[in-house]
């Protein structure tokens, strides 16, 4: 249901000047994420103003109407500002707290005053959504920790080598985890990354990708040792990283720590590689349970976040009412 | 001017050991509570320990016309403040969190053992460095090593408990706060090698001393400074080597550490033993 509601610049545009055109319709802003098509409006009256929206949308999409009706909800009064701030918040995000929402909502925000369809209202909406974002992400813990799993490998190695910038990356295979393992160390600032794939023109392209170089996969295992951070993603049958290749490798770097982050099953990296001093091994699991613990310790602070934005809401409530800016059942 | 003063030195020892106390448990509570605390409470608080046990140490000074370290009292306030001092140097350079909650946390245990123990204070000759000033030097540099190896110790402990934590893959609670290991491991080999650097010269001015009045020389006192410098020189080449990094150096550095701390009490001892009234005119051999 979703996928039919993909909209493209163009298309938000469109709609966003359909709104506009409407006399019922004061102010309008349409927000529309990769989770998410929403319509933030004001209208003159709410005699069958739902029903038109409605209509219009899915006239414009070639969507059921009672399908559509299903899968959607309106909010009006006190709960649209209260919605506003839980997203703006990430309260209402697949990853809960997850901060590039904010940016989302503030392109269209400064999309919507570029296009004069906001007003007073919604200016004054998304303004304060910012600001209670803000405060909720500081007062509470709906930010901490990482739910991603290449975020939650960069936390780990940054617990191991502090800043990152003279860290070495190492990729074997090219799978989409490990790809993206790579982009959020490389994000980080990493000093290099490599590639070494069974096949190379894989490699190569993945290195081109990620701005590093590709080795031919024969050799790695004598270049381990220049590495600090290996990213195991192949889809080989066997391990590829023994016990005694890593010992071997370590010989020549006794002193510095060697982070391994084993994304493949089966695995690329012999576990008992873990008894290794100074050298640091996460499989996919583990990865994934630190990402769910985060996770969950994020929702668990849902509740307090509301609390906080809810005062938030009410008092821009009384704002908006006390200036007559609006009237009840707008 | 400091003889005005009304507070006696012991006071102002006391109130600096509170204040440590005091911002130990602040940081111990806001650990256990998961939150941080406020860094400006923190080192307001720790400044103000450090300049009350600053204070103490003038007024005992002024009061001995010497460097106080004279018995175990006068050492254990002059490592607890020469630990204080060097976290004020190296925890802002390097950025170690959770540091000075461990050094403040040391400093507060020594400063106030030392002020419970009313046997650590106990009177000693007037003079007893002889007016000497390379003696005076050679016990201070080598009671600031001693504050050196100290926080060696510290950050060594912190690299085994973000080593541990990393390996049992645990997360939150004091690891989140903890530096990474990498930085912790070069900060430990820093501090190797200006403790070792210092105690050196503290023995070398010693010897300055001990040539000029071999009669004097303390055997069983030097043999023990002699024993933990070598130690410590031996980490240092095997740490140069590579052969004794990481889990293995930081072990090294604690059990040293604790084995320095230990042959403080005999070499106490053995210098009341040595010292007897129809001595209080000789200039005393000073060694630690």
């Amino acid at each position: 249901m979703r996928e039919r509601f993909t909209l493209d610049n163009e298309q938000i545009g469109e709609l966003q000047s359909i709104l506009s055109e409407d006399p019922e319709i004061r102010e309008c802003l349409v927000l529309n994420t990769c989770n998410r098509l929403e319509i933030y409006g004001i209208a003159s009256s709410k005699n069958g103003f739902e029903g038109n929206i409605r209509q219009k949308l899915c006239s414009s999409q070639g969507i059921d109407r009672s399908l559509f009706d299903q899968h959607s909800f309106w909010h009006t009064n006190l709960d649209v500002l209260q919605h506003a701030l839980e997203v703006s918040a990430g309260l209402d995000s697949q990853m809960v707290g997850e901060t590039e929402i904010l940016g989302q909502m503030k392109e269209a925000y400064a999309a919507a005053k570029a296009a004069k369809s906001t007003g007073t209202v919604l200016n004054r909406l998304f303004e304060k959504s910012f600001q209670a974002a803000k405060s909720a992400r500081t007062k509470t813990g709906i930010t901490r920790g990482q739910v991603s799993i290449g975020n939650v490998a960069v936390d780990l190695a940054s617990r191991i080598f502090g800043k990152l910038n003279k860290s070495r990356v190492l990729l074997l295979g090219s799978g989409e985890v490990g790809e993206k393992t790579a982009q959020a160390l490389k994000s980080r600032g990493v000093r290099d990354i490599a590639v070494s794939s069974r096949t190379f023109e894989n490699a190569h392209r993945l290195a081109h990708e990620l701005n590093g170089s590709a080795i031919d996969f024969e050799d790695f295992l004598s270049q381990l040792h220049n590495y600090d951070v290996v990213i195991g993603s192949t889809a080989a049958p066997g391990s590829l990283l023994s016990k005694d290749a890593i010992r071997h490798a370590m010989r020549a770097r006794p002193d510095r720590p060697l982070f391994l982050i084993d994304l493949a099953l089966p695995r690329d990296i012999d576990p008992a590689v873990e008894e290794l001093d100074n050298v640091y091994l996460y499989n996919l699991d583990d990865l994934s349970n630190i990402a769910n613990e985060n996770l969950a310790a994020r929702k668990a602070e849902i509740e307090h976040a509301r609390q906080i934005l809810k005062g938030h809401a009410w008092n821009l409530w009384l704002q908006l009412r006390r200036r007559n800016l609006i009237s009840h059942q707008e | 001017m400091l003889s005005e003063l009304v507070m006696t030195d012991r006071t102002a020892f006391a109130i600096g050991a509170g204040i440590y106390a005091v911002a130990f448990l602040l940081g111990l509570g806001m650990l256990m509570l998961r939150k941080t605390y406020l860094r400006a409470v923190m080192f307001t608080l720790l400044t103000g320990g450090f300049l009350f046990q600053t204070l103490g140490l003038n007024l005992r000074g002024a009061e001995i016309k010497a460097c106080p370290l004279g018995n175990s009292f006068e050492i254990a306030q002059f490592i607890s403040w020469s630990i204080m001092m060097l976290f004020f140097v190296v925890g802002p350079a390097f950025r170690l969190r959770l540091l000075g909650f461990f050094t403040v946390g040391l400093a507060a245990l020594l400063s106030g053992v030392s002020l419970l123990v009313p046997g650590w204070d106990q009177p000693y000759p007037a003079g007893i460095f002889g007016g000497n000033p390379w003696i005076e030097l050679h016990a201070a540099l080598a009671i600031f090593s001693y504050g050196v190896f100290a926080i060696l110790a510290l950050v060594s402990i912190m690299f085994l408990m973000q080593q541990h934590g990393l390996k049992k893959k645990q997360f939150g609670g004091v690891y989140q706060y903890l530096p990474s290991v990498q930085q912790l491991d070069l900060m430990a080999k820093r501090l190797l090698l200006t403790g070792v650097i210092v105690l050196t010269a503290a023995l070398v001015f010693g010897a300055v001393f001990w040539i000029n009045n071999l009669e004097l020389v303390p055997i069983f006192k030097l043999t023990a400074t002699c024993i933990v410098w070598f130690g410590y020189l031996i980490v240092v080449i095997l740490r140069i080597q590579k052969k004794l990094v990481t889990r293995r150096h930081a072990l090294a550095s604690i059990i040293l550490f604790a084995l320095a701390i230990a042959s403080l009490w005999p070499v106490e001892s053995a210098r009341e033993h040595h010292h007897t009234p129809a001595e209080t005119n000789v200039p005393p051999p000073t060694d630690l």
